[in-house]
């Protein structure tokens, strides 16, 4: 018989012997791997869905000319292909504005051009009485929508399907109003409508004042993003909204550091179980191994067999832990995220390789069997 | 021809307590050698330091051509599987292991396992039916003669066997004495220590020892130094 074999057939008749102790080190280990698991698909899922939802909560990076000689110099609209082409998976959207000085009738307002898809994404929490404006930016009867700020619709007698005439210069359109905005921010006193018009009304063809970014990640990653735009877009100031990514950023890193250290604590605890049978088995073991040692068995020997051990017991105990803590992160995720949390495979070989990792430290006990001296042991000292 | 083993002015010293005292002799091969003495003579402490399973403070041990009175660790455990076959009063058998299991540990520990190797080891000592026995389900003459199949797997140049019928009764001890006897005419060199006059007296010499020192050597045979 290979030796190889005898060494399983070995190990085997060990799990046997020791069933029970090794059992209460496996209920320790699948525990902790339980935890470890379903917190860390927690936090690659609901974090993940988590930077999804903070994205509703508008733009966390702007993009502006940089100030020339006191006054704000014009963007070119070319700006957004130039993002586009950079291919930054963190960006959620962007959307160009062109803030225009207009009156309407003498009434002055701010009409504000930009992509309405984007913008929508951007500022999903924005409440609309009405509608967004439509993919095309025109109503059904082809007339060009718009949004109208809520102190705006008060200010100009406005509601939703009535008719807004704005005028810059020697410049008018017309516009349908297809839904009343309200943000609690300056964009109540504003107009909205698509950048082109905004654009011809000002005689700016291809210019945009601002362009707002919806960025996911922690602030890092945030700044991250911002250091490579800045980078790209020579001649802009790119610069985060401080409090947005800020604010995200820390819960983010709240999260995860919660996260972490209650994996750390959780492994901890289980290496705590594992040390308490493992040193009971060391025990027991000691006229085992000084026999062993006896017959002619050599300390890297012995010790395989017990680490093989360990490692076996980290590794059913992973597996059944992973299984444990998907259903577990499910649970965690409806309860406390409101969000479903869909099992990550990438998480099974961390918390395999965490489990062995625990259960080979808390086999410490069995490494000082290394020690144990024969004829003491033999003679039943 | 040198003898297989040669003890030189051996010294153990526990501490305070010196074990063995300047003790000297020499086993030929395929000699039965009787290590008698009362308790706390040193008859274990010797046979310990010719098993490689205790370093002498003094002196020089031996075996087959090898001094092994300063081997490091890893070469006496080499020097353990594959010279020296052990027999212990205990049995000292693993007790979640079958009875070939037992044997094959010992061709384990040594080289490479040979099941078929270790059944007929055990059927030469009457256990061919106990192979798949663990040892709870054997008795302790049965344990004993295990335990003496798995001295022999190895074919060892020496059997060491420390009051190897102290915890038998009268009808297991002839059965593994017979054993020693088998052994002993088929060229095996065996040491054994043991209290009892009628087993020293199957002995081709019997090595005598008082208070750590060589009393007598009590056959005419004898080489004293």
């Amino acid at each position: 018989m290979p030796t190889r074999s005898m060494f399983l057939r070995i190990l085997w008749k060990l799990f046997g012997a020791s069933r029970g102790r090794l059992t209460l080190a496996l209920v320790a280990l699948a525990s902790g791997a339980a935890v470890c698991s379903a917190l860390l698909n927690v936090d690659l899922d609901a974090g993940r869905k988590l930077t999804q939802e903070f994205r509703t909560l508008g733009a966390n990076v702007v993009i502006a000319p940089l100030p020339a000689g006191g006054d704000a110099a014009l963007a070119d609209a070319g700006v957004m292909d130039r993002i586009a082409a950079l291919r930054i998976p963190q960006i959620f959207a962007a959307a160009p504005y062109l803030y225009v000085a207009a009156n309407s009738g003498t009434q002055p307002v701010i009409l504000a051009g930009t992509w309405f898809d984007p913008a929508e994404k951007i500022n999903s929490w924005w409440k609309v009485e009405g509608n967004w404006v439509s993919r095309g930016g025109e109503s059904s009867d082809g007339l060009t929508q718009c949004l109208v700020g809520s102190a705006a619709a008060r200010q100009l007698g406005l509601a939703q399907g009535s008719r807004v005439e704005l005028r810059s210069g020697d410049h008018s359109i017309s516009l349908i109003v297809a839904g009343i905005v309200t943000t609690g921010g300056s964009e109540d006193n504003q107009i909205f409508t698509r950048l082109d018009l905004a654009q011809d009304l000002a005689g700016l063809p291809g210019k945009v004042s601002l362009v707002q970014l919806s960025v996911s990640g922690t602030a890092s990653e945030i700044e991250g993003v911002t250091s490579h735009l800045a980078a790209a877009l020579p001649g802009l100031d790119v610069r985060p909204v401080r409090q947005i990514a800020a604010a995200e950023g820390t819960i983010l890193g709240r999260i995860r550091g919660l996260i972490f250290w209650t994996i750390a604590l959780i492994l901890s605890l289980s290496m705590l179980g594992v040390l308490a049978s493992m040193a009971a088995l060391a025990m027991e073991r000691s006229k085992d191994v000084g026999l062993m040692k006896a017959l002619g068995g050599s300390v890297p020997r012995i010790m395989r067999l017990f680490l093989a051990e360990a490692g076996a017991l980290g590794v059913v105990g992973g597996t059944i832990g992973f299984v444990i803590g998907v259903v577990l992160a499910r649970w965690i995720g409806g309860r406390v995220f409101g969000v479903a949390i869909s099992p990550r495979l990438e998480v099974f070989p961390v918390t395999v390789a965490l489990t062995v990792a625990v259960a080979l430290a808390g086999a410490l006990p069995l490494r000082l069997l290394g020690r144990v001296r024969p004829a003491e042991i033999l003679r039943g000292e | 021809m040198p003898p297989l083993v040669r003890v030189e002015h051996l010294e153990k010293r526990f501490g305070e307590v010196l074990a063995l005292d300047g003790v000297d002799f020499d086993v030929e091969s395929g000699e039965w050698i009787a290590i008698m003495g009362p308790s706390g003579s040193g008859k274990t402490t010797l046979i310990n330091i010719l098993g490689g399973l205790d370093h002498p403070t003094g002196g020089r041990v031996e075996v087959d051509g090898a001094d092994i009175s300063n081997l490091a660790e890893g070469d006496l455990t080499r020097y353990r599987s594959e010279k020296i076959g052990f027999v212990f009063q205990q049995f000292h058998l693993v007790p979640y292991l079958t009875a070939v299991e037992n044997v094959m540990l010992a061709q384990y520990f040594h080289s490479i396992t040979d099941e078929k190797e270790a059944a007929e080891a055990l059927q030469r000592v009457g256990l061919g039916d106990r192979l798949d026995h663990v040892p709870a389900q054997l008795s302790g003459g049965e344990q004993q003669r295990v335990a003496i199949a798995r001295a022999l797997i190895n074919h060892p140049k020496l059997i060491l066997a420390d009051e190897p019928t102290g915890n038998l009764d009268e009808a297991n001890e002839s059965v593994v004495l017979d054993l020693f006897r088998q052994l002993h005419a088929a060229g095996h060199t065996i040491l054994i220590v043991t209290h009892s006059q009628p087993i020293g007296n199957l002995a081709d010499r019997r090595v005598e020892l008082e208070h750590g020192r060589l009393a007598r050597i009590s056959a005419p045979s004898l080489t004293k130094k």
